[in-house]
This record gives C-alpha cells, sequence and structure tokens, in this order.
C-alpha cells in the first residue's frame, strides 16, 4: 500500500486498518483489564472514532491513533476501577500423544500459569503476552505500548522473573 | 536466582532468541533452566479468547453509519460558519450598545428613585419623572435630560448642565432642586451656586435662593432648609400655584382631582405629608377653602370651592 496516498475514509482502507490492527489492539487492552467485553467496547469506540476524524488522520498516523484513543479510554473508564482479573488464556494446541498423567500434570502447570500471568503486574502482563500470544517482536511491542526497545527487554524478564517465582519449583 | 539476572535484559533477549552460543550454553546448565523453558514453551500455547472479527466489524459499520448520519444532518442544518456569523452581530451590537449607552430612568407614580452618575454625582428622582443622559465621555460632557423632578448632588468637575423643555440649569456648585411641570418651572439652589437660563431670564442662584417661572414671570425667593422637602417624605410650597400643589398630589398619591369648579391660580403656602392622603387632603384644601369628596366610582377628587 502506497503510504503518503491512502485515504483513512476510503471504506476499504478503513476496512485493511481494522484487519491489521483490530486484533492486536483488542488483545493488548484486553491484557490490561482482563474483560473482553470491555476490551471490544474500547476497541470499537476507538475504531467509531477514527472514522468520525477519518478527513483528519493520515494514513500512516492511524495506528498510532487508535492506540492512543484506546489507551486513554482504558485509563478514563477502566483503571480507576477495582479489576477483577478474569484472565481466561486458552490452551491451543493439544498434544494427544502423551500418557496421560503427563497430560495431567500438563493441564496442572497451564492452570497454575495462566492463574500467575492472571497475577503479574500490568506492565509485565501486557509486554509478556504480546510477545508469547500476539508473537509480537520487541520493537512493535515499544510501539504499543509507548516505551523502549530496552524497556520492554526489561518487562520481559522481569516478567520471567516473577512468573519464575510464583509457579515455584516444578 | 542465578548472576545471569544481574543482565537485566537477559531472559529477554532468550525469548527472542538473541542470546550468543556461549550465554545460552552456560544458561541451559543452570538449574532455573527447565522451569523457564517449560513457561516459555507452555505460554506460547497460550491464546487469548477468540472472537468473530467480521461479526464486530458489521457491528461497527452499523454503529459507524448512524454516527456518521448524525454529523452530516448537523452540518446541513446549521452550517457552522453560522454560529461565527451570529456571535459576531452579537459582539458588534454589544460594544454599539455599552459605547453608546444611553440611560434612561423614569419613575412612577409614588415612586422615588436614587441615581449614581458615573462621576459619583447623585441625583434622587422623584415620582412620575424622567432622566436621561449619556454615559459615554460623561467627565467632558456631563448632559442631563430631565422631565419631572428631581434633586441633584453635584461632583466637582466640568460643567454639568440639566436641559429642560422650559431652560437649562448649569451647575456652578453642587446641590440643587429641579421641579418642570407642564407649566411650572421651579429652581433651589441648596448649595454652592446655580445658573438658570431660560426663554427670556437669566439668574444666579446662591444658596437659599430659589426661582420659579410662572406665566413666563421669574420669581425669586428665598428659603431655609436644607434638603428638598420631598426627600423628607413631605412637600413644602411656598406661594406656589394651587395647581402646582394638586400636580404634586397627583404624582405622589396617584389620585386625580376635577378641577374644574375651583380657581388655580390661587397661591397656596405649606406643607402636605407623603404618609397619608387624607392628612395631606386636608392640609392643602382646608386653609384654601376648598371642599373635596371622591367620585361615585372612588377614582376622582371633585373639588369645589366653599362660598
Amino acid at each position: 500500500m502506497s503510504q503518503e496516498t491512502k485515504s483513512v475514509c476510503d471504506e476499504k482502507t478503513y476496512q485493511w486498518i481494522y484487519n491489521t490492527y483490530a486484533k492486536t489492539l483488542r488483545n493488548f487492552i484486553y491484557y490490561k483489564c482482563g474483560d473482553i467485553q470491555q476490551a471490544e467496547d474500547i476497541v470499537q469506540n476507538a475504531y467509531i472514532k477514527l472514522w468520525n476524524n477519518c478527513s483528519k488522520i493520515v494514513f500512516k498516523n492511524a495506528k498510532s491513533f487508535l492506540y492512543k484513543v484506546a489507551k486513554n479510554e482504558f485509563l478514563n473508564e477502566v483503571a480507576h476501577k477495582k479489576i477483577k482479573l478474569q484472565h481466561q488464556i486458552y490452551l491451543a494446541k493439544e498434544s494427544t500423544n502423551e500418557t496421560p498423567e503427563f497430560l495431567l500434570e500438563e493441564k496442572e502447570f497451564m492452570i497454575k500459569l495462566k492463574r500467575v500471568i492472571a497475577n503479574l503486574p500490568t506492565k509485565q502482563r501486557e509486554v509478556f503476552l504480546l510477545s508469547r500470544i500476539d508473537k509480537k517482536k520487541y520493537s512493535e511491542i515499544s510501539e504499543i505500548v509507548g516505551i523502549t526497545v530496552k524497556a520492554v527487554e526489561k518487562r520481559m524478564s522481569s516478567a520471567l522473573i516473577t512468573l519464575r517465582e510464583q509457579i515455584g519449583n516444578i | 536466582m542465578e548472576n545471569h539476572f544481574l543482565d537485566n535484559t537477559f531472559l529477554a533477549r532468550w525469548v527472542a532468541g538473541e542470546l550468543t552460543p556461549k550465554e545460552l550454553e552456560s544458561f541451559k546448565k543452570s538449574k532455573d533452566y527447565a522451569t523457564f523453558k517449560r513457561i516459555n514453551d507452555t505460554s506460547q500455547m497460550l491464546e487469548a479468547p477468540t472472537y468473530n472479527e467480521q461479526a464486530l466489524f458489521n457491528k461497527l459499520k452499523q454503529l459507524r453509519s448512524t454516527h456518521h448520519q448524525a454529523k452530516s444532518r448537523v452540518i446541513k442544518l446549521i452550517p457552522n460558519w453560522t454560529y461565527s456569523v451570529a456571535a459576531s452581530v452579537i459582539i458588534i451590537f454589544g460594544i454599539f450598545y455599552f459605547t453608546n449607552n444611553n440611560k434612561h430612568f423614569e419613575t412612577n407614580f409614588s415612586e422615588q428613585l436614587a441615581i449614581i452618575l458615573p462621576d459619583n454625582s447623585k441625583v434622587e428622582l422623584n415620582a412620575n419623572s424622567q432622566l436621561d443622559y449619556k454615559s459615554k465621555n460623561w467627565k467632558e460632557n456631563r448632559d442631563l435630560i430631565l422631565v419631572g423632578e428631581a434633586f441633584f448632588d453635584v461632583e466637582k468637575g466640568s460643567s454639568f448642565k440639566v436641559n429642560t423643555n422650559k431652560g437649562v440649569i448649569e451647575v456652578l456648585g453642587t446641590e440643587f432642586n429641579i421641579n418642570v411641570r407642564d407649566d411650572y418651572f421651579e429652581v433651589l439652589c441648596f448649595e454652592g451656586r446655580v445658573k438658570v437660563t431660560s426663554s427670556n431670564n437669566e439668574a444666579i442662584l446662591l444658596p437659599g435662593n430659589a426661582i420659579r417661572i410662572v406665566n413666563n414671570n421669574a420669581e425669586l425667593w428665598n428659603f431655609e432648609q436644607g434638603k428638598p422637602n420631598w426627600l423628607q417624605e413631605e412637600s413644602i410650597f411656598n406661594r406656589t400655584p394651587l395647581s402646582q400643589v394638586i400636580i404634586s398630589l397627583e404624582n405622589r398619591f396617584k389620585v386625580s382631582f376635577d378641577k374644574s369648579n375651583i380657581d388655580q391660580s390661587k397661591r397656596f403656602t405649606g406643607v402636605f405629608t407623603h404618609k397619608d392622603l387624607k392628612l395631606a387632603l386636608k392640609t392643602v384644601f382646608i386653609p384654601m377653602e376648598i371642599s373635596y369628596k371622591p367620585n361615585q366610582e372612588n377614582t376622582i377628587i371633585i373639588l369645589d370651592s366653599i362660598k
């Protein structure tokens, strides 16, 4: 896509922006607040705002606009509430050629891991999950969260150490 | 924890596969490696809750179109520039209004009004009177238009002129009273000096001097009170034509008189109170040998000379 000439007001461009950024944006907000409904509402509002201001926003700034709007809304409407963490992270791949004992043990580990991830500080959790679930590079995460790559790496390391401490020895 | 965690990006680089072979090898030997590897491996199997991307996009489209419709409708009905035009018009009229401010004061029957002029001069407006002046350039141009009766306490400054339809009163000093009614013109000077100019007369009044013009004849007399009597809730008259006394009564009590049977050119000297109509009528008309009684509808007081 030629970055300079695309208009956000154009229906096709708008859909492309949606398909490209919506999922990660939604996950990012979800990792912050732990409420999928809330995350989807925030994403929706951000895209509506993008559309209403489409003539004023240059195509290449659309992504940062979306993240800015979503983060602001999260801070305004969600962050001040006492967040009840309801992180539901699903096990994606099931390996079948393992012994039942191993599977059970694996499942227990998974439950434990999910619990400690939910208890991570938000700053560590969002970086860790963007990296592990959304497979984002550190440079991409730094752009999303709005911090330096170095800071992302620190948070990632801190998250792993926290998880390691919480989960105990296996 | 072992020493490689002192480097606070070590684990991040390991996750990203950016460790040097040497670093990786030593890390693999550490006792925490197995746990870290398991955390990393398992967490990569996690997934965020799935969602129907297309359904959400359709919902978004729907919301968007309602937003968009609302927006365009507003623009069509009241274009933004009309607000600025309206605001400009209001501002222009506002400036015009405040810079060319014509002040107008009016009292009704039985009312009195105290007015402070822009230079702190005071005006007491008696009942059924009007006062007009321009607040713009007041310091340079102290001009007022009076209809009725008022007491002035003028601050020092440029000449202070009161225009009436009977003559112009120019202040040389500070306190004076003017009474201008249909056929009557009276000025009392309480302090300082007042210059009175009417069509064929000119006089300078000193404190205690008063002038009245009846039938184009100027009459000068002296008085003693320090403030106009009407400010003390009574009206004092000194050889005043009866017609004028009756007008004062009408203004004060909002009554009407049938004057057809009396001689209004008689002069009255005396006082009437502002508080009690019956008492006022008694004090004015009994010495003048005039009887008074209300008409049948109680709206007009019929006056008749006692023969």
